[in-house]
């Protein structure tokens, strides 16, 4: 095999010119691809890691009620905060981010924007406050005067925006937006500062400080919209983190447990949510029976009922209020609801409880979180694996982990389709938040690797045809050493090696040259300003991240398409008579 | 002595013309409004919206409308302009569809998104009870706020009512109500905060089956000066619709 090896090493370096030149347009071929595919890569890695963070976190978490999307709300939201920072070690920062579109109006002009609010006092790390620098140059005013108290509503926004609707620093505007409650809402806000976006896209937001926009929009002092978390290490942690908090957000059953009181009698109750989805509400009737009342009502989308222990205990009927005071979770003090009862139902499970339509549940339960829990001892909850158990609303709606962008659209649209009345949580990490991105990095990598093998057809012919004259020039030398003994396999296996070392360097050399042409191209320093390409490039400069498995398996790529293609006439020279090979003559 | 005879004659007229003309409570008024929105029967019209934006021009947008109020179906069918000629909107209980018909697909949406990209939503269109929305508010001496107004040469109820749940675009409205027919002729409606953000004059009433139904509604958009938009009914037909109307079919049918 080294006799081989060393005969293919030596006809290589016979025909120095046929193998440099042949070896130069493999080594181009590699350079290409080893070049685009790193680009894209760092295309990717820019997104991710320096937009991506920004704009949902490496791992988000979000709520929406009533199954609208733009309903971003969770109203107890120390909770949730809680539960992610006594769970996640891997995190670096955990912030809130509200974004609300809005329609502006400045000196007689007016345009869209999107408000964003900040937390001035959040932890920044040196590479995000530059970042941010770097994005949303101010050019007057300062960042921090979007604290200012001594104006109202300060707010910083793009210079391409002041110019359009006609504003400068210290000039009042007026913007028109849909507030948490989904109500058509106003505000005046002033000009403190005036930022030059990094890019066109960078125009849209004006930042606000987050304390008041959320007074603005209608947030209560515990609620939240939606967290964003910063970890450490995120291409390792981002989607493990994910699934743990995934895990952390089972819901239980909501329930109200407090004291229910009418005519002067009073018991313990646990106030209970049941679904009022078509399918919900047509297994309704199986769960429970009704004793008394107007079961079409009871059962139905507005409907409320209690159970026979519960109307014994304070001798209610169908039609009568049953107040329902329970003490309060965030608050001091306690809740009183009337609700007044369509229907007294059998409901097998042997407790004073009533239940609720959800949408009148959760207007209370939200709205009044109850202090005690379905865990908390003594409070009912229908037993698991009961009919009523699987109607019972819970304390949100967890939506299963989506592995694209659009399966988390679509999750949304059902539980739109579904009017669930709710909350919908769901925790998403970067890459399933911007799977279009990794769709355009494997777009990219397709189209450069389709490019190349174009590239390479042309190669291959050229490496064939070399391979045909090479045999033919040959031919009398085959005879030659076929006559002394040497094997088809060997003479086949000579040619092969011959092609399979000169791919083998020439794609070693177009690393090389990938190497330096990258370093040369990152070395340029790419005007930023007005550029919209410049959100992908890192401090001005293309970002190129080459990958070792990468390279290595365009290497082996290339040499098998190369050896493969040398394989037809390798197996032709192997396969000539001896005899008939030294009588060659031309 | 003549002075204060004259002075006292005039309070007491006031004071008999103001028992005379004593307002109404606000909640009956509002169920008279919804009464005389409800429609007894199916109804078909043809509605056209004339929609002028600062700066943008004026958009134009014709629709063929069919209402069934038993159910609370309806069906908008875009007639003009010819890029939305032929798209349309379902609403079949609680499920509202958008219909393209380029694409010839229904896709679920949200009851607060716009028609043809004009400022009316679909929940516009829906019939809903005020009384269930809003209520009489009250002023700082726990009555209703409730006046007699002159709007131009009608006299009217002016009150302020505010909304009994979050569903709602505004929080709070005041109205103008004729008062001898309690038509509504104006209507103002304010943002939490308290700006004027919307003006609405329902212009000219016909009468349908008994029924007042205001034929020409003028919107004015207070926060973004110079936005209005005029609405116009026009062929109405209060007459049992067919059930196959309020279907997808039908909208793809159309479309053929």
């Amino acid at each position: 095999m080294n006799f081989i090896m060393q005969m293919s090493l030596r006809n290589l370096v016979r025909q120095k010119r046929r193998s440099i030149l042949l070896g130069t347009a493999i080594a181009f071929g590699t350079m290409i691809l080893i070049v685009a595919n790193s680009f894209s890569r760092g295309i990717s890695d820019v997104l991710f890691n320096k937009v991506m963070s920004f704009v949902s976190g490496h791992v988000s978490v979000g709520f929406s009620e009533k199954g609208r999307f733009q309903q971003q709300i969770f109203r107890d939201g120390e909770r949730m905060i809680k539960l992610v920072r006594d769970n996640v070690p891997e995190l670096n920062t955990l912030e809130e981010a509200i974004g609300i579109m809005a329609r502006v109006v400045g000196n007689g002009k007016a345009d869209n924007a999107i408000m964003v609010g900040v937390d001035l006092g959040a932890e920044a790390s040196p590479e995000e406050l530059k970042l941010v620098e770097e994005n949303f140059k101010v050019i007057e005013g300062k960042f921090e005067d979007i604290g200012r108290t001594d104006v109202e509503n300060p707010v910083l926004l793009s210079n391409i925006k002041a110019d359009f609707i006609n504003v400068k620093i210290g000039d009042r505007l007026k913007v028109r937006f849909t507030d948490i409650n989904n109500q058509r809402q106003s505000a005046r806000l002033t000009v403190t500062g005036i930022f030059k976006p990094a890019n066109v896209f960078m125009q849209m937001p004006m930042f606000m400080e987050m304390k008041t926009l959320k007074k603005m929009a209608g947030y209560g002092p515990h609620d939240i919209s939606q967290l964003y978390l910063k970890l450490k290490d995120p291409k390792k942690n981002a989607i493990p983190v994910a699934d743990r908090i995934h895990g952390l957000m089972t819901p239980r059953a909501a329930v109200i447990a407090g004291e229910a009181g009418a005519g002067g009698r009073r018991c313990g109750v646990s106030v209970l949510g049941f679904n009022t989805d078509s399918a919900s509400l047509s297994a309704l009737p199986r769960a429970v029976s009704v004793v008394s009342g107007d079961s079409a009502c009871a059962l139905g989308k507005g409907g409320i009922f209690a159970t026979r222990e519960l109307a014994d205990a304070l001798g209610i009927r169908a039609g009568d209020t049953c107040a329902v005071t329970w003490r309060l979770k965030l608050d001091p003090g306690e809740m009183t609801a009337g609700f007044v009862v369509n229907a007294v139902v059998e409901a097998g499970a042997g407790a004073p409880a009533l239940y609720v339509n959800e949408k009148d549940f959760y207007e209370s339960y939200y709205h009044h979180w109850p202090l005690s829990t379905a865990k908390d001892s003594g409070v009912f909850t229908p037993a698991a694996g009961s009919p009523l158990a699987a109607l019972a609303a819970g304390e949100w709606v967890l939506l299963r982990r989506s592995k694209t962008t659009k399966e988390f659209q679509e999750q949304y649209k059902r539980i739109a389709k579904q009017k669930f009345k709710g909350v919908a949580v769901d925790v998403r990490s970067m890459y399933e938040s911007a799977s279009a991105i990794l769709n355009l990095e494997a777009a990219l990598n397709i189209i450069t690797l389709a490019a190349v093998m174009v590239l390479f057809f042309i190669i291959l012919i050229g490496v064939v045809n070399t391979l045909r004259m090479t045999i033919r020039e040959r031919t009398r030398e085959i005879g030659t050493v076929r006559a002394i003994g040497m094997q088809k396999a060997d003479v086949r296996n000579s040619f092969l090696m011959e092609t399979g070392f000169l791919s083998l360097f020439a794609a070693l050399a177009g690393t090389a040259a990938a190497f330096l042409v990258m370093a040369g191209l990152s070395a340029l320093k790419i005007p930023t300003e007005d550029n919209p390409l410049s959100m992908l490039l890192v401090n001005g400069h293309l970002h190129f991240v080459p990958a070792a498995a990468s390279i290595i398996g365009h290497i082996l790529l290339i040499m098998a398409i190369t050896v493969g293609t040398a394989w037809f006439p390798a197996r032709r020279a192997a396969n000539l008579m001896a005899a008939a090979a030294l009588r060659h003559y031309e | 002595m003549l002075r204060r005879t004259v002075i006292l004659m005039t309070a007491v007229l006031a004071t008999a013309a103001g028992a005379a003309d004593t307002p109404p409570a606000i909640g009956t008024i509002l169920k008279k409004l919804e009464a005389n929105y409800r429609m007894a029967s199916d109804v078909k019209a043809q509605v056209a919206l004339t929609q002028q934006k600062a700066g943008q021009g004026v958009k134009a947008i014709e629709m063929q409308y069919y209402r069934r109020d038993r159910d609370n179906t309806f069906v908008i069918v875009m007639t003009a302009p010819e890029a939305e000629k032929g798209n349309g909107y379902l609403r079949v209980g609680d499920n509202f569809w958008m219909y393209r018909r380029n694409t010839r697909t229904f896709q679920h949406i949200n009851r607060d998104e716009s028609i043809g990209g004009t400022d009316a939503r679909g929940d516009d269109f829906e019939t809903r009870n005020l009384t269930e929305l809003y209520e009489g508010a009250k002023g700082p001496d726990g009555g209703e706020i409730i006046s007699q107004e002159m709007l131009g040469k009608i006299p009217t109820w002016k009150f302020e009512v505010t909304a009994k749940v979050n569903d709602v675009d505004y929080p709070k409205k005041i109205y103008w109500t004729q008062k001898d027919n309690d038509l509504l002729l104006k209507e103002e409606a304010y943002s939490s905060s308290g700006t004027l953000m919307q003006t609405a004059y329902y212009l000219k009433y016909t009468q349908v089956k008994g029924r007042y139904v205001p034929v020409r509604q003028m919107f004015i958009d207070e926060f973004e000066k110079g936005n209005k938009t005029i609405v116009d009914l026009s062929n109405i037909v209060p007459e049992k619709l067919d059930d196959a109307i309020f279907t997808k079919a039908y909208l793809e049918n159309l479309s053929k």
